[in-house]
């Protein structure tokens, strides 16, 4: 069984922030709502000081905090690696938000909110309703865009070579920074930039495990 | 914080102390407040503590609790994962402690007393009071919170302020034999709280960089006024001047009003905790 994750690199990052909106597209997220972002920092003293930019989102780690945490079984581990949380069991305790090292869950607590606040929903938004149904009084976070994976995989097709079956930030990205692949695969391209690249996880004190690895410069 | 600082600056945790975190701020101080006055009560054979306790823990906590719930209505899954779930364990002891607890207050109305079933309401009591601080010691996210500190700190202040109410169940009963026997362990659970409050933030200062920002933050940042006056002045200082008076011929009211000085530094103390549970910046910077 695969183990899914993903290689960010961090020398090709422009910080243009496309992958975050592609994410906001694909699923449709409501207003103030990320399930992927690109945090900057600032390194070095003037006049050497330099932009750093990190795309992050739900590490999908291999000891999750948030699955141990969770009192109701609503967030689970695939074997696949991909952490799912299902929304008819969350019953909204945000004790999984909180456990999260990394900050990567939100509470989706308000579904009136409005793009454009007082002229009601648009069709857009009305259409994700219907695609993307998201349940009032849960956790909601990164899929890896579970469904694209599954619905490749029936149809034959790789997730991270084929387009149809990879993440919607790993595609959309016009750097192609990122990577997305088998972890317990020797021969993926995920592994072998982690191997060859020295690609390291974000905050490993933690102890999480990330399945996201990081190429830094 | 701007957007742009989020998780790039050591960033506040919001979901259990902003807008309807504040019930869950509540649910915690009542629950471990019940639970603490019902642990003491038991001890003094106060039966009127113990259904305070009840009362508080059960309906104010437990109730706040579920308010709080995104779908309070699945409560019931809660009890699922007490393996690895403080919040699961909690549940099972705060409902166990609520219908044992039920059942041994009836039974000594009646004069009925069944010692297993009082010594493990006891035991669940004390169980009720020490979760809350084991549900938060492990995020290791947040190092305000994870240390081994935290739960001893939320017993010491629970069994605290439950026999603070003890205290005041004696006086309103005219119990003078409890009221000496409390007085004795609130002045232990004081002394041992003012140790353990400053040992906690001093040891914590030590830490990380959002470790020292939440403590700097507590004492001398925007949490400087609830530390220094709702905490240290009222919940402490209020209570050790009634200690130091030695005030067991003191009116009434003047013990009342020590009572809800204490409970006022217990809530204030929570209160900082929550809201100044730091998370470390995720990314390298100079900041």
């Amino acid at each position: 069984m695969a183990r899914w994750g993903m290689v960010i690199n961090l020398n090709k990052c422009i910080g243009c922030y496309t992958c975050m909106l592609a994410c906001k597209q694909e699923h449709y997220l409501p207003p103030n709502m990320f399930w992927a972002r690109v945090l900057v920092g600032e390194l070095g003293k003037y006049p050497a000081v330099r932009k750093q930019e990190y795309p992050v989102l739900c590490n999908h780690c291999k000891d999750a905090a948030c699955v141990s945490v969770c009192p109701t079984g609503a967030t689970t581990k695939r074997e696949d690696g991909i952490v799912m949380i299902d929304y008819d069991k969350c019953v909204g305790c945000r004790y999984c938000v909180m456990a999260c090292p990394y900050q990567q869950r939100t509470f989706y607590g308000d579904d009136k909110k409005e793009y454009f606040p007082g002229q009601g929903f648009t069709e857009w938004e009305v259409l994700g309703r219907k695609l993307y149904p998201l349940e009032k009084g849960t956790v909601v976070k990164c899929t890896f865009c579970v469904e694209r994976v599954d619905e490749g995989q029936k149809k034959g097709l790789k997730p991270g070579m084929d387009r149809e079956a990879t993440p919607a930030c790993v595609i959309a990205c016009p750097a192609k920074a990122r990577y997305f692949g088998d972890l317990d695969d020797p021969a993926s391209e995920v592994s072998r930039l982690v191997s060859e690249r020295k690609a390291s996880q974000l905050s490993p004190e933690f102890n999480t495990n990330p399945s996201i690895y990081y190429i830094a410069r | 914080m701007k957007p742009y600082e989020w998780m790039v600056k050591c960033t506040p945790q919001t979901e259990w102390i902003v807008k309807r975190g504040v019930l869950l701020w509540l649910a915690f101080f009542f629950i471990e407040l019940g639970a603490g006055a019902y642990f003491v009560g038991s001890f003094f054979g106060s039966l009127v503590s113990m259904s305070i306790g009840w009362v508080v823990c059960g309906v104010l906590g437990g109730g706040l609790h579920l308010l709080y719930l995104g779908r309070p209505l699945r409560f019931f899954r809660m009890f699922a994962k007490p393996k690895t779930s403080w919040i699961s364990r909690g549940m099972i002891f705060v409902t166990s402690f609520m219908i044992l607890g039920f059942f041994n207050i009836v039974l000594r109305f009646f004069s009925v007393s069944v010692n297993v079933l009082s010594w493990l309401v006891i035991v669940l009591a004390f169980l009720v009071v020490i979760y809350g601080g084991f549900a938060m010691c492990c995020i290791n996210g947040i190092p305000l919170w994870n240390t081994a500190l935290l739960p001893i700190l939320y017993v010491v202040s629970g069994l605290w302020g439950g026999a603070g109410i003890t205290v005041g169940v004696a006086v309103a009963t005219g119990s003078a034999q409890i009221l000496i026997g409390v007085e004795e362990w609130i002045h232990l659970l004081l002394i041992s709280f003012i140790i353990l409050l400053f040992t906690y933030l001093l040891s914590i200062s030590y830490g990380s960089i959002a470790a020292k920002t939440s403590v700097s933050e507590i004492v001398k940042g925007k949490g400087w006024h609830v530390f220094w006056v709702v905490v240290v002045i009222i919940g402490i200082g209020v209570p050790v001047g009634m200690m130091m008076a030695n005030t067991q011929s003191a009116p009434a009211a003047i013990l009342y009003i020590t009572l809800l000085c204490e409970l006022l530094g217990d809530l204030g103390m929570r209160y900082l905790i929550l809201k100044f549970g730091f998370y470390n910046p995720l990314i390298p910077t100079n900041t």
